[in-house]
């Protein structure tokens, strides 16, 4: 391979800089086309409404159907928490900022529940892993972003928090990938009909979910 | 001996083993529910199904005695065919209740099934058989019958090991349950094993439960320091911090979970009793003692050594070398116990009570034994029984003002209590004694008399070997970090040692070479041969276990 031009291996183009500069010089007509440009705009926004700006925050531009915001923790018809501590989120977090402490429910059906289920908002990255890890559809991503604190402790989200939220129902969830298998494996109504303890369809049993992923993976 | 040859590989083994021993030893991998090698061949589960040459059907390797040219293929079509259909006979009522299920992680059903089935069950999730959940056994064992597989493994080791069969299997064919009977809760001093050697989640310890996931947990092979039997456990610890910056939760400085037995068949087989298990618990009973305290206030522990090394220099000065003496703990380490001998001189003792005399005396007919200490043979071959006399002659010595300064160490025991009367005359000596060092784990209010008190870190946080009960030399290993200032004796030790112009190794396995070459028990040992099942030093008459 034998250099070319400039001592390149390869065919570089060269430029000749004071010509460029030369031909780029500002002078009164380009003054005068500048303005033009702004006047157009001008114009344009004034009487035809086009603008690029939006009245935040009383408008919102439209986000995303899976837009990740801060979680929510679901509960059952009953009001208690769906989430029966089985750690999945805390162990796929890669923030590590879920914290839990499993407690002995009295209802042997469910066995398990928090007793304590933090998130440090902090340090959370909003990856949406732990949506995608929970078993129980417990804990899924709502469309709220605005988490303006006085201190620095109520950034950790603790269970009241995480479950009820004023105004979080209005926007709809966010991230929320497992619904719609949730809805067609476990919730028709011939797969309700067959079962022989209701109770375990209507009281989401942990397995009754754990299945579904099952047969989507084989 | 006979010739066996497991999957083309020939192999000797000893006449009256059954394949599935001799391909453990020989590192083939046979899956297996109802086969422990320390509680019997039931031949229940059908997981061990392998192929023998001649044979019409498949046997069960667990079961089966090998013979002279015998010839066993473990991964055919057909074996794994059979384990195939053996794991989806096993899961047909499983209630796939993972997300709650304690042994999720450590799960011999997840394991078999990923390994070996991989199947969509058959069986409508919601028309499964549903049986009991969670109901107590005994005050530390739960059952959750829809789980069990009914490899009998716990029935066996009431049956076999304990003797005391409380678990049995109630009811015939499709309606077989473990269970116990009304009036007889599982309550014996091994209960706790059970969960031990259960394959899946069916029992589950009422202590453990619920505390952590296992994945998160780190396991340190370790000996328990409950008694003079030396038990070989494994102490499962936080491994990772968790929670991020989550105030009140701090799982970086460690945190014992639960301990479990660790195999050894010279010693405790599988076995731990729940004393034993249990007594982790221990460490957080009383306030741990965090910081050096000298007349009420912190110090540093390193600041405080060297006025201590020159208070016992002033007083050998003044009034001889007998007036300063120490006592160590039957719970020290034999590194700890060397050092402390080699600093004072030979003025040491160890013995609180009778308890030399006991430490070898049975408790029950198992594990346990009387002496609450995991050192009293490694202090014994010390050489630290000498002419003091215990606390009791040191407490004499004292009061005489023959001794006029001492170094206590002091481990409370793991399992029971302190005898009253041992911390009545440990109050004594200290008012008797001009200057008295205490080094202990936790902050008692007795020892708050002493003129320095040094934290001193407990068992699982420092590295060292016990003697057990019948010379036989393990190693203790850290699982966990002393709290804040608290450090291993022999590393205070070798401090004084070193402002005395001594200058000795601070690794415990260099002290313990130290020890190797002047106690002519130990001629010949390290910390490389003794290893994770540790050395027995001596031939020496050994009680077997049955």
């Amino acid at each position: 391979m034998t250099p070319v031009k400039g001592g390149y291996a390869v065919d570089v183009p060269t430029i000749n800089v004071s010509e460029r500069a030369r031909r780029e010089n500002a002078t009164v007509w380009s003054t005068f086309r500048a303005f033009a440009v702004t006047l157009r705009h001008l114009f344009k926004s004034l009487f035809k409404g086009d603008t690029p700006t939006i009245y935040y925050p009383e408008q919102t531009r439209p986000y995303s159907e899976r837009f990740r915001g801060t979680h929510i923790l679901t509960v059952r018809g009953d009001g208690s928490l769906k989430c029966v501590a089985c750690y999945m989120c805390a162990t796929i977090c890669p923030a590590e900022c879920i914290y839990i402490e499993a407690g002995e429910h009295p209802n042997p059906e469910v066995e398990k529940f928090p007793e304590r289920f933090d998130i440090d908002m902090m340090r959370c990255i909003y990856c949406g892993f732990c949506v995608d890890a929970c078993p129980e559809e417990a804990i899924i991503m709502s469309r709220e972003h605005h988490q303006s604190v006085y201190n620095r402790s109520e950034t950790i989200y603790t269970i009241e928090k995480l479950m009820a939220r004023p105004g979080i129902d209005a926007k709809g969830p966010g991230y929320r990938p497992n619904r719609p298998m949730a809805e067609a494996k476990i919730f028709n109504k011939e797969e309700q009909k067959e079962c022989a303890f209701p109770s375990v369809i209507e009281e989401r049993h942990p397995a009754v979910l754990y299945e579904s992923m099952i047969r989507r993976r084989g | 001996m006979p010739k066996v040859t497991i999957n083309g590989q020939t192999y000797e083994a000893e006449k009256g083993k059954t394949i599935i021993q001799v391909a453990d030893e020989v590192g083939v991998q046979i899956p297996r529910y109802c086969y422990h090698p320390d509680i019997g061949i039931e031949g229940s589960c059908r997981m061990c199904l392998v192929e023998v040459k001649g044979a019409p059907k498949l046997v069960p390797s667990c079961a089966t005695p090998i013979a002279d040219n015998m010839e066993v293929r473990t991964n055919t079509e057909r074996v794994h065919q059979a384990v195939r259909y053996a794991m989806e006979f096993l899961l047909l009522h499983h209630p796939i209740d993972c997300p709650v299920c304690d042994q999720s992680g450590e799960c011999w059903l997840q394991d078999y099934y990923m390994a070996h089935a991989g199947h969509d069950s058959r069986y409508p999730l919601g028309q499964k058989t549903r049986r009991k959940k969670a109901f107590n056994l005994g005050p530390l064992v739960k059952l959750d019958q829809e789980r069990c597989i009914l490899c009998t493994r716990c029935v066996r080791f009431t049956r076999n090991v304990t003797k005391t069969n409380e678990i049995q299997v109630f009811s015939r064919g499709h309606n077989a349950e473990i269970g116990i009977f009304e009036d007889r809760p599982l309550n014996n001093a091994y209960s706790a094993n059970v969960v031990d050697v259960c394959p899946v989640g069916a029992l589950t310890s009422a202590d453990f439960r619920f505390k952590v996931r296992v994945w998160f947990l780190k396991g340190t092979p370790s000996v328990c320091a409950g008694c003079s039997t030396g038990c070989n456990n494994r102490v499962d610890h936080s491994a990772r911090a968790q929670g991020g910056g989550i105030p009140g939760y701090t799982a970086t400085d460690g945190k014992i979970y639960r301990t479990v037995g660790r195999r050894n068949v010279d010693v405790n087989k599988s076995w731990l009793c729940d004393e034993g298990r249990l007594s982790f618990h221990t460490l957080d009973r009383w306030p741990r003692l965090r910081h050096a305290l000298k007349a009420g206030e912190q110090k540093p522990v390193d600041d405080l050594l060297p006025s201590i090394h020159e208070r016992f220099e002033s007083i050998r000065k003044q009034y001889g070398d007998n007036a300063v003496a120490a006592l160590g703990s039957a719970n020290n380490t034999n590194e700890a116990l060397f050092l402390l001998k080699q600093y004072f001189g030979g003025h040491a003792d160890f013995r609180l009570s009778n308890e030399v005399d006991l430490y070898q005396q049975r408790q029950d007919d198992l594990l346990r034994r009387l002496d609450k200490h995991a050192n009293t043979h490694g202090a014994l071959d010390l050489g630290l029984n000498g002419e003091l006399g215990g606390l009791r002659g040191l407490r004499e010595r004292a009061a005489k003002k023959e001794i006029r300064a001492m170094w206590i160490a002091f481990h409370p025991q793991l399992v029971g209590e302190d005898a009253p009367e041992i911390i009545d005359e440990l109050r004594k000596l200290i008012s008797a004694l001009e200057f008295s060092v205490v080094s202990t784990t936790h902050d008692f209010e007795w020892a708050r008399a002493a003129s320095v008190l040094l934290p001193m870190a407990s068992w699982a946080e420092e590295k060292g070997t016990y003697t057990n009960y019948a010379g036989r030399v393990q190693i203790t290993s850290r699982a966990v970090m002393p709290p804040e200032d608290a450090q291993p004796l022999h590393l205070m030790m070798a401090e004084l040692l070193q402002l005395s112009g001594r200058n000795v190794p601070r690794d415990p396995s260099a002290i313990f070479d130290a020890i190797a070459a002047q106690v002519p028990r130990y001629a010949g040992l390290n910390y490389d041969n003794i290893g994770v099942l540790g050395v027995m030093p001596v031939e020496a008459p050994q009680e077997v276990l049955r």
